[in-house]
């Protein structure tokens, strides 16, 4: 069955660029334009795994995968959890390949194709998620939340990477200096609970970056 | 087996050893490659099982062993892969299964996805193959590849340093591109091009799905197909493979019917699998091929079948365009990619590529264009040089099957280029001329066409790679010769049905309405059997006769893409400002491109150029700047406002090239985002706003270490130096960076910004200012050079 294709969410885009206002819709019009083009050529590809919680000293070890996720942050959001799903999710070097294209001809197209980029990876880490939450009836899931966030260490990036096989799977890989590439891609960890899980990572209202957040700058987009 | 055991014949290959590894209870991560050195026995029971099984060809342990993987293993290329090769060696001892060297992906991407470049990629490659050649191996196969350049720079190691036969085997989704984006089509032609002896698909999906893709790949190549899919897909709670070893080989058997003669297994299977697939296989025999004998050139991303009318895009090319030989001079690459993506837009469907100019070191600088070509324009490429040299280090460096303009008749120049066409696996023009000059008749011409074909066939060349140019002559000077050239055109389609190329404009210099006489020739060439074309894709009635000719001939179906092509032609939407009225100021603030273009050339009619970036572009530019400052512009609108400040200075350029005079500038900086770092919208941003205030950049890329802009510095004289980085983890590179400039003798102003950098953290570094964005360092630029 063919799935309806991701669209990235036109006002996270515009937010991303640092729009505060558009009186007469036109950044709207520019940005749903970029989106409608990049959408018809990218989409994300996603893959997850899910895994038994145990716990140790050390924090919470993914059972099978070598993985420890150490820290407040990941003992917070999984602290009535059994399970977790480690997820990764990338627009791939095709859309480097479209941003690059759009540099050589306009700055300006570019920058809003670069925003809608950001917010289609999201859209695509929230089509996982879904999908998960279809496999698992009767269980709920935490707010995703990914290395780099609160005390989850950066450096865990690339173990998750590796876990999940996202290089021979999706083409993705983290340098030496942690960063993914292609750079529009995305680990998280989410955690999966027989309990329903309040929100706390999602959205700007529980970030501690809020009020000087340095990804709002236009040039990127925060993971969460 | 005999020496060439894959041709003609069925053959085994292995299938997963992680998966089997793991099966006997090894736990997963780690350096398997380790393996090698500590646990061989284990290794060489696994080799038995597949050996066992029915396994021809063993691959061995060494697919992660390249330099920058193994470098914190504290161990060498050279001892895995000896290791590696002798325990493969011991298990197949007493028979003839041969030791394939396992060549994978070297995990960091390759230019422009990453910063390792083309030249260093083969390095790691050619350690990896030499050290398999000396350890033993009997051929060597390069797999699970998704890039095509990564490929090909392995492909040509392998080839290059040592007598191995080479395998190649490539990943592909159900998409029927590879992640980057490659086809089955693209990555077949330019493969077989590059000498591969057997060609295939391996990994990313079940035979199922791989089917239709194998069957692609066959179409597209003579060579023996090789597929090594997956145990179907794996589940996201497990982790495991779907399918079992009789649904694997029930389904993977139909695909010889495709063509397809040498099998195995990748992911998730197992010697169970093996033995499936033989039992299957008992009683089979290869099938006929159905070779698509087309003319083809191609990008990783764009296949180019010649099965109709190409255009072949005229304007890289420094012949009679001040403009261009002025960025030649300057190595304005920026310029040369702006007039090679105007045509890819225009509708070209091949890129000729000249760069040939007195003061021009070719050879040097064709394959630094191609380079920055294939950064941002998909289109496949035509090298356009005399220089054999130059010739060879562009088609080195480019990314897919290209085309060589040109050979012509004469011995010694055939002698030359063709074997570096061969080589690379090109396509070649032949100039229907030799020493004697370019004959008079047709008949002349159509034999020297005959003498290249037959010169190419002698190299090895395939006959669909010969592209004949039957030479436009000027009408105004020869006007016999104009039906002449036509005459040939038909010969040469007619007897030896070769693809055919001319220039077309050349036919109308010295007349008046060039234009005019270029479409009838075009069109009258068309009839006569023209299929590539090289012109000038921008000028639209050309254009427009190319799409009624597609129509014509019925290579449009359906009059598609000519019905699309003038369905929009309604009258273009009334500009809220009538064009009588709108000001340059207007048109760049409004980011206007061609209004401020056109009302740039206007105003250097009454005043110079220093006046015109002073007086009315600087100003408007200022105006949106404070716009953007107070939050009533955002970036997209300064973007525009850069781009359409482009236009002018484009027109100022171009002024003062026909002048002959000095470019305007206003000084000269340096931009890098850092070492570690390799995302670089940012910098780029910065670079469109500083060059459209006059300032000119040298952009140094991304990932550039300390040593480099320090160098640059001192070797121009630098005085202001832009840093970016965008994450935290590379600000101490950026540290670095400012900390060495500074100890320089002169040492230059620096200013940093990106996403993670503050004021705080840009004073505690040492820099010399903080740019928060790219207006901000607009305003430092101009303060350092009191511009």
């Amino acid at each position: 069955m063919e799935q309806e294709r991701i669209r990235p969410d036109i006002g996270e885009a515009l937010r991303y660029l640092g729009v505060t206002e558009d009186p007469d819709g036109a950044m709207t019009r520019a940005a749903e334009a970029q989106a409608e083009a990049l959408v018809r050529s990218v989409q994300p590809r996603y893959v997850y795994r899910l895994f038994d919680i145990e716990r140790t000293e050390d924090g919470a070890v993914l059972a099978g995968s070598g993985i420890v996720l150490p820290g407040d942050t990941a003992a917070r959001m999984l602290a009535s959890c059994g399970k977790a799903a480690l997820l990764a999710c990338t627009l791939g070097a095709g859309f480097e390949a479209m941003l690059r294209a759009a540099e050589a001809r306009d700055m300006a197209r570019a920058v809003i194709l670069d925003a809608c980029g950001s917010a289609l990876v999201e859209a695509g880490c929230d089509r996982a998620e879904r999908e998960l939450a279809g496999r698992l009836p009767g269980l709920y899931l935490t707010d995703r939340f990914s290395p780099g966030y609160g005390d989850l260490p950066l450096a865990l990036q690339g173990a998750v990477c590796d876990v999940l096989d996202a290089r021979r799977r999706l083409g993705v890989q983290v340098t030496e200096s942690l960063l993914m590439n292609p750079a529009k891609s995305v680990t998280a960890v989410i955690g999966v609970s027989d309990r329903p899980q309040p929100a706390r990572v999602r959205g700007c209202a529980h970030c501690p970056l809020a009020g000087n957040c340095a990804f709002r700058k236009g040039e990127k987009s925060c993971a969460i | 087996m005999p020496s060439e055991f894959w041709k003609d014949r069925i053959v085994l290959l292995d299938g997963a050893m992680g998966t089997v590894l793991q099966q006997k209870g090894l736990p997963p991560g780690g350096k398997p490659e380790l393996l090698n050195l500590t646990q061989p026995e284990l290794l060489e029971s696994v080799y038995k099982e597949y050996i066992a099984a029915g396994s021809q060809v063993i691959y061995t342990n060494t697919f992660c062993a390249s330099a920058p993987k193994l470098a914190s293993t504290g161990h060498t290329v050279e001892e895995i892969v000896a290791a590696a090769v002798s325990v493969a060696r011991r298990a197949a001892a007493g028979t003839d299964v041969k030791v394939a060297l396992d060549i994978g992906p070297l995990g960091e991407l390759l230019e422009p996805m990453g910063t390792l470049s083309f030249e260093r990629a083969y390095d790691y490659f050619r350690q990896i193959a030499a050290a398999g050649e000396a350890a033993g191996a009997d051929l060597a196969v390069i797999e699970t590849m998704t890039d095509l350049y990564e490929t090909k720079a392995a492909l040509l190691a392998v080839k290059e340093n040592t007598a191995l036969p080479v395998f190649v085997t490539m990943s592909f989704d159900e998409s029927g591109r590879t992640f980057t984006g490659c086809t089955v089509a693209s990555m077949a032609r330019t493969l077989e091009g590059l000498g591969a002896d057997a060609i295939g698909l391996n990994c990313s999906l079940g035979p199922d799905l791989l089917a239709p893709l194998l069957k692609e790949l066959c179409r597209n190549t003579r060579l023996p197909v090789i597929a090594k899919p997956n145990a179907g897909l794996p589940d996201p709670a497990t982790g495991l493979y779907d399918m079992g070893p009789e649904a694997f080989a029930a389904a993977l058997v139909p695909s010889l019917e495709a063509g397809v003669t040498i099998f195995g297994g990748c992911c998730g299977t197992s010697p169970e699998y093996i033995r499936a697939l033989r039992q299957a296989l008992v009683g089979k025999a290869p099938a006929p091929r159905r070779y698509d004998a087309a003319g083809f050139v191609c990008s990783p991303t764009v296949p180019c079948r010649l099965d109709g009318v190409r255009v072949i895009g005229e304007r890289i090319n420094p012949t009679g365009k001040k403009r261009f030989q002025q960025a030649l001079l300057e190595h304005d690459l920026d310029y040369i990619l702006d007039v090679a993506v105007q045509q890819e837009d225009a509708g070209a469907d091949i890129l000729d590529v000249n760069v040939g100019y007195p003061g021009v070191d070719e050879a040097a600088l064709l394959p630094e264009v191609v380079k920055k070509l294939q950064s941002a324009v998909s289109l496949p490429l035509q090298l356009d040089s005399s220089d054999p040299a130059a010739l060879e280090a562009g088609l080195r460096v480019y990314n897919g099957k290209a085309a060589v303009n040109s050979v012509n008749g004469d011995g010694a120049v055939l002698d030359r280029v063709l074997p570096i066409v061969k080589k690379y696996g090109a396509s070649v023009v032949g100039l229907t001329l030799d020493k004697g000059g370019i004959p008079q008749t047709a008949e002349e011409r159509l034999a020297i066409a005959r003498r290249i074909l037959d010169a190419a066939l002698a190299h090895g060349i395939p006959r669909e790679d010969v592209w004949i140019d039957c030479l436009t002559l000027t009408v105004s000077a020869q006007q016999d010769q104009a039906a002449e050239t036509l005459r040939a055109v038909r010969l040469v389609r007619e007897q030896l049905g070769l693809q055919v190329v001319l220039g077309v404009s050349n036919i109308s210099f010295g007349l008046p309405d060039r234009q005019l006489v270029n479409r009838t020739f075009l069109v009258q060439a068309l009839g006569a059997g023209l299929t590539l074309p090289i012109m000038d894709p921008n000028q639209r009635p050309l254009m427009d006769a190319v799409a009624a000719a597609r129509v014509l001939s019925g290579e449009d179906r359906d009059c598609r893409a000519y019905v699309a092509r003038f369905a929009d032609k309604a009258p273009a939407p009334a500009v809220a400002v009538p064009a009588a009225d709108l000001t340059l100021e207007d048109a760049v603030i409004r980011g206007l491109k061609a209004d401020a273009g056109r009302l740039a050339r206007q105003a250097l009619e009454q005043e110079d150029e220093l006046a015109l970036v002073e007086r009315r572009l600087i100003p408007a530019l200022d105006r949106i700047g404070e716009d953007y400052e107070r939050g009533k512009a955002f970036l997209p609108q300064l973007l525009s406002a850069a781009g359409a400040a482009q236009a002018v200075f484009e027109v100022i350029r171009a002024s003062v090239a026909q002048k002959g005079g000095a470019p305007v500038k206003k000084g000269r900086l340096v931009l890098a985002t850092v070492r570690g770092d390799i995302h670089d919208i940012g910098k780029n941003i910065v670079k469109t706003v500083l060059e459209n205030y006059g300032f000119e950049t040298i952009d140094l890329g991304r990932d550039v270490p300390p040593e480099t802009i320090a160098d640059t510095v001192q070797k121009e004289h630098i005085r202001l130096v832009g840093l970016s980085a965008l994450m935290t983890t590379t600000l101490p590179a950026m540290e670095e960076t400012i900390g060495l400039l500074h100890s320089l003798p002169e040492p230059p102003v620096v200013m940093v910004g990106g996403a993670v950098v503050t004021p705080e953290y840009a004073r505690q570094m040492g820099a010399d200012y903080y740019a928060k964005d790219a207006k901000a360092s607009v305003e430092i630029a101009r303060e350092v050079f009191g511009a």
